[in-house]
């Protein structure tokens, strides 16, 4: 949503230009296989979800029933009223938020600017730096846990929200300044040339038209960022320890059981911390289209 | 009643007098780890324990709940970065390594007056070389759990008592045509813990007391050679043997009545009475071999060797084991690790179904308390069920475990 | 700063006229840089070098206990070799990959292309083919497992309905369908994002190539090929790169799953590597490990951004 405020004229939808990437087909057929396509990918895609729906809302007796109920029997909410009541999750939630907003702004802010810069200009390592980068990727997180945790601790930053922030940062930061830089390499920099000429300072140019064309990467950044620190959990189960600090993906992770899991609360959990994020995509998907779009791109 | 109760109390005030003599009066903070389902919510009868603890000692205690399944792994970061709790909860298997790495304190000379307080099983599942490590917060064994419906179907009017009519009822209530299963068991490690019980039933070991590698003898091998071919010979077990990794898996076919039979613990009740309510099921001691046997697991209480505050941590590692632990268990469905808690009038007050566990309690027994325990369980031990099941003789997949085992136990 | 007396405006002029010309257009670009470098290199640096000292000492529970950890040359890595394990989690992480990025890729870029158009409708596919990505992974890996289930396993009841298998079958328990059954799950989770990103990419094809390339009456393949995805070539790199990364550092699919088993049929180097380290406590094995896959990443990756540029320079 913060995407959406970069922009302060709202921009109007461009049609799209159409891809047939198939071969010409009468179109009432092509129009046919199209849908049955999206349909097939969404089904698969969404499938899963809907059985932990689905698990979430029948009653326990019916979980372990063979063969399984493709639609639940008896409809029950009593796993979402047991976790919404307690007054746990909304800490978890509200913990959850401030770190997803704190860590999508930063981390957008920061790579955005670093990935114009090395979209933009030739300098002594802009091809190398991004790559270094991205290196400090490639160690398997877990097995970081250690020394970051030392490290944390030397700082006096365990047990903190603020503490993670860095280390989720240090985490998302590569990726995203690549794909910043990705972006940007796509937009033609003739524009903002033209910009220049027409009196533009270098910031305004930058402000006006390459940003709106650069939002479907920004969004996109965005969205990796916001999903992955809402769901992370190695390093905040390891480096958060009080019950108040607590992220979503912790409070799931205590509803594992240690022998024996009750499956439908857990299922709810798991619906529950979802959902926020899936609705806040569905509005910020529009954004997805580029704000000037292709079409303008003439010459 | 009241007799009753002023013993009781006057036991925990002996118990903090004894505490407090060795310890200057003076209030510390406690940092406690416990797993997380004894502290699930604001209301789990562990907080109100703890205030009591708080109001009788001037201690104050900061509860942080961890995840049984990052429990190991974020004490292992925590201790090694010269952190960590006070006073940490420990599944048994976790005492031996971190005793033997130095990150625990000794306990033995604050534990000694105490010992005889606790079940001999569960005591020495904190004890690694001699020394104790670790005070039994709660215990638990496995039993043997009946479909009353199935067996009757079967022709068998009692429940199997010994190894014989327990390969009888297993292959009784198999039927291809109806897709049952005499038993559900399960896969790799979940299957080697349930595999231990029968082990020593038969009269071999893993690791006996003297540190011999037992593995390859015959006592073992022919308990899981008979295990085994319950599946790949009588196909008395479903094919989720194979795959069952978590007792949610090794419950499903008991609870869906396709197994006449479980191997499991006190943990199981409550599942299988969510999972289907008009289940008919009975709980029995584990059928014995040449002797009956049945494996211990739950958790300990240990104190970090780098507590600033080890006189504190003791006296609540000690409050929560004591006494008092029989009616804090009771709360949690659990059972105390304490002698008290065997008492018949102790066994009388549990739910029917939780007392054959208490019952049996004097056939339990710890697993090897060795450094290399984790890995010779989720590795070599789970390894072997796998591979047996899968066709390879046990002699052979036993004889290689002893080999490998012999290897870790050297190094 | 608030106090002073020269205006906003003056200042801002300040500023952009330091980024026109001279000297500050040259630093201009460090600067907008350095935030990123800062934070990565402050932060990253000490674990990094932490992690890869790691596999030449010996550090385990009880070496990081008494605090004494010596150094042992390439004794971690002899260790590991020695591992029967370390071949298979080898083998088995080279089709982990493969399989992942292909089908990550080639299915992200074909729902691309399917929702990168103005048709009613969309923004609801688009959402919907999301969901896997949205999903908190432990609880999305916890339901596969429990779909795949031999017991209970709504996976199972749909395929024999649909009568592709006669029964239940124990789809992770299977030496020979454990790897493939998570597989599965992983590119269900993986997916979405490449398509995002494809997708993103979609978005910044000028409209006018695509006229041209159709008043030439190219036909859609030859369309796709020669015109939109080289237009969409650095941002198909970098996902690939990207897809590459997460897939070999993906954790939770597998060790939720199967732990690597049975019998290491789905032992991969990073659930070896934990397991070297938080099942064993032998941080040095595990670290001998993760330096081998990531000098292994690294070296991928450096050939295959420099093929990339060495094209881009035709």
């Amino acid at each position: 949503m913060q995407i959406a405020s970069i922009h302060e004229r709202p921009t109007k939808r461009v049609a799209m230009p159409r891809i047939r990437s198939g071969l010409s087909l009468p179109k009432p057929l092509g129009k046919f296989l199209t849908y049955a396509t999206l349909w097939v990918a969404f089904v698969w895609s969404v499938f899963p979800f809907y059985w932990m729906i689905a698990t979430s809302i029948r009653g326990k007796d019916e979980i372990f029933q063979r063969p399984p109920n493709l639609v639940p029997h008896a409809i029950t909410f009593q796993n979402y009223i047991d976790l919404l009541v307690g007054a746990q999750f909304w800490r978890f939630a509200l913990n959850s938020l401030i770190l997803t907003i704190s860590v999508t702004i930063i981390s957008v802010l920061i790579s955005v600017t670093a990935g114009y810069a090395m979209a933009r200009h030739r300098f002594k390592g802009s091809v190398m730096l991004p790559l270094f980068m991205l290196y400090g990727q490639m160690f398997p997180p877990v097995l970081l846990l250690i020394p970051f945790y030392v490290q944390l601790r030397y700082l006096g930053w365990l047990d903190s929200l603020y503490g993670l922030i860095p280390v989720y940062l240090s985490y998302m930061l590569p990726l995203c300044v690549w794909l910043m830089r990705g972006f940007f390499s796509q937009v033609p920099f003739s524009l903002e040339d033209a910009a220049r000429m027409d009196g533009c300072t270098r910031w305004q140019a930058f402000w006006k038209v390459i940003l709106p064309m650069a939002r479907p990467g920004i969004v996109a950044v965005a969205t990796w960022v916001m999903i992955h620190t809402w769901n992370e959990f190695l390093y905040a189960s390891t480096f958060i320890l009080s019950e108040k600090k607590r992220t979503l993906p912790l409070g799931l992770s205590g509803l594992i059981g240690q022998y024996t899991t009750d499956w439908g609360v857990l299922m709810a959990g798991g619906v529950i911390t979802a959902a926020p994020i899936l609705i806040v995509f569905f509005f910020l998907q529009r954004h997805l289209v580029s704000g000037v779009g292709g079409g303008a791109v003439k010459g | 009643m009241t007799v009753h109760k002023f013993l009781r109390k006057s036991a925990v005030s002996a118990a903090i007098a004894i505490g407090l003599g060795l310890s200057p009066a003076m209030a510390d903070n406690i940092v406690f780890w416990v797993n997380s389902p004894l502290a699930s919510g604001p209301d789990a009868p562990i907080y109100a324990e703890i205030k009591a603890f708080e109001k009788e000692t001037g201690h104050t205690v900061e509860v942080q709940p961890v995840a049984h399944m990052e429990m190991e792994r974020n004490l292992f970061v925590a201790l090694s970065g010269g952190a960590g709790p006070d006073v940490m909860a420990l599944d048994i298997a976790w005492v031996a390594g971190l005793a033997d790495a130095g990150l625990i304190a000794d306990l033995s000379e604050k534990s000694k007056p105490f010992a005889a307080e606790y079940q001999a099983g569960p005591l020495a599942s904190g004890r690694f070389d001699q020394r104790q490590y670790a005070m039994p917060l709660y215990t638990n064994n496995v039993a043997l759990f009946v479909n009353d419906r199935m067996l009757k179907e079967a022709g068998i009017d009692k429940a199997p008592a010994n190894w014989d009519e327990f390969h009888k009822a297993a292959v009784a209530m198999t039927n291809k045509d109806k897709d049952t299963y005499g038993l559900t068991f399960g896969g790799s490690r979940m299957g080697a813990f349930q595999l231990y019980s029968f082990i020593w039933e038969n009269g071999g070991d893993i690791i006996d007391e003297t540190g011999k590698v037992r593995v390859g003898e015959p006592g073992a091998v022919d308990a899981v050679d008979f295990l085994a071919k319950l599946y790949t010979e009588n196909h008395a077990m479903p094919e989720s043997v194979l795959t069952a990794g978590s007792w949610d898996e090794v419950n499903a076919p008991f609870i869906q009545e396709r197994a006449g039979m479980l191997i499991s613990g006190d943990w199981a009740l409550s599942a299988l009475e969510k999972g289907n309510p008009k289940l008919e099921f009975s709980v029995h001691p584990l059928p014995t071999g040449k002797q009956a046997a049945t494996v211990i697991g739950g958790y300990n209480l240990a104190i970090n060797a780098n507590s600033s505050v080890q006189d504190a941590s003791w006296q609540l590692a000690r409050w929560l084991t004591g006494p008092r632990s029989v009616e804090l268990m009771h709360k949690y469905n659990r059972l105390s690790a304490t002698v008290a808690a065997t008492t018949p009038e102790a066994i009388a007050a549990l739910p029917e179904k939780q007392r054959p566990f208490m019952q049996q309690a004097d056939a339990g027994k710890a697993r090897p308390v060795v450094a290399a325990w984790s890995q010779i369980h989720n590795e070599i031990i789970a390894n072997v069920w796998d591979s047996v099941l899968r066709g390879k003789p046990a002699k052979d997949a036993m004889a290689e475990a002893a080999t490998a085992i012999q290897g870790l136990l050297g190094q | 700063m608030m106090k002073r007396t020269s205006p906003r405006q003056e200042l801002k002029k300040t500023w952009s006229s330091m980024f026109e010309t001279g000297r500050g257009a040259r630093i201009y670009p460090y600067l907008m840089v350095l935030p990123a470098v800062l934070v990565v290199v402050g932060v990253v640096v000490y674990p990094l070098v932490y992690g890869i000292l790691s596999a030449f000492y010996d550090v385990t529970l009880r070496t990081l206990g008494s605090g004494k950890m010596n150094f042992v040359g390439l004794r971690n890595f002899e260790r590991v070799f020695a591992d029967p394990v370390f071949l298979q989690a080898s083998w088995n992480t080279l089709v982990w990959v493969v399989l992942n990025v292909v089908a990550q890729l080639g299915l992200g870029l074909a729902l691309a292309l399917l929702l990168h158009r103005a048709i009613p409708g969309i923004g609801f596919f688009r959402s919907g083919i999301l969901v896997p990505w949205v999903v908190p992974s432990v609880v999305a890996v916890l339901t596969w497992r429990w779909m795949y289930d031999p017991s209970v396993g709504i996976a199972n009841e749909l395929l024999l309905r649909l009568g592709i298998i006669d029964d239940y079958h124990p789809w992770l328990g299977d030496t020979a369908t454990s790897l493939y059954a998570v597989t599965i799950e992983s590119i269900w989770k993986g997916t979405p994002f490449v398509m995002l990103l494809l997708l993103a990419a979609l978005q910044l094809v000028p409209r006018s190539i695509l006229e041209a390339a159709s008043m030439d009456g190219a036909s859609g393949w030859r369309k796709l090929w020669h015109v939109i995805l080289p237009q969409i070539r650095v941002s198909f790199a970098i996902a690939a790169v990207l897809t590459f990364i997460l897939t070999v550092n993906n954790f939770n699919a597998i060790w939720l799953m199967t732990e690597g088993g049975p019998l290491n049929s789905s032992e991969i180097l990073f659930t070896l590597a934990y397991k070297y380290g938080f099942k064993r406590f032998d941080l040095g094995m595990a670290s001998a490990v993760a330096t081998m896959l990531f000098v292994g990443l690294v070296i991928a990756t450096t050939i295959y951004l420099k093929l990339i540029q060495a094209r881009e320079g035709d």
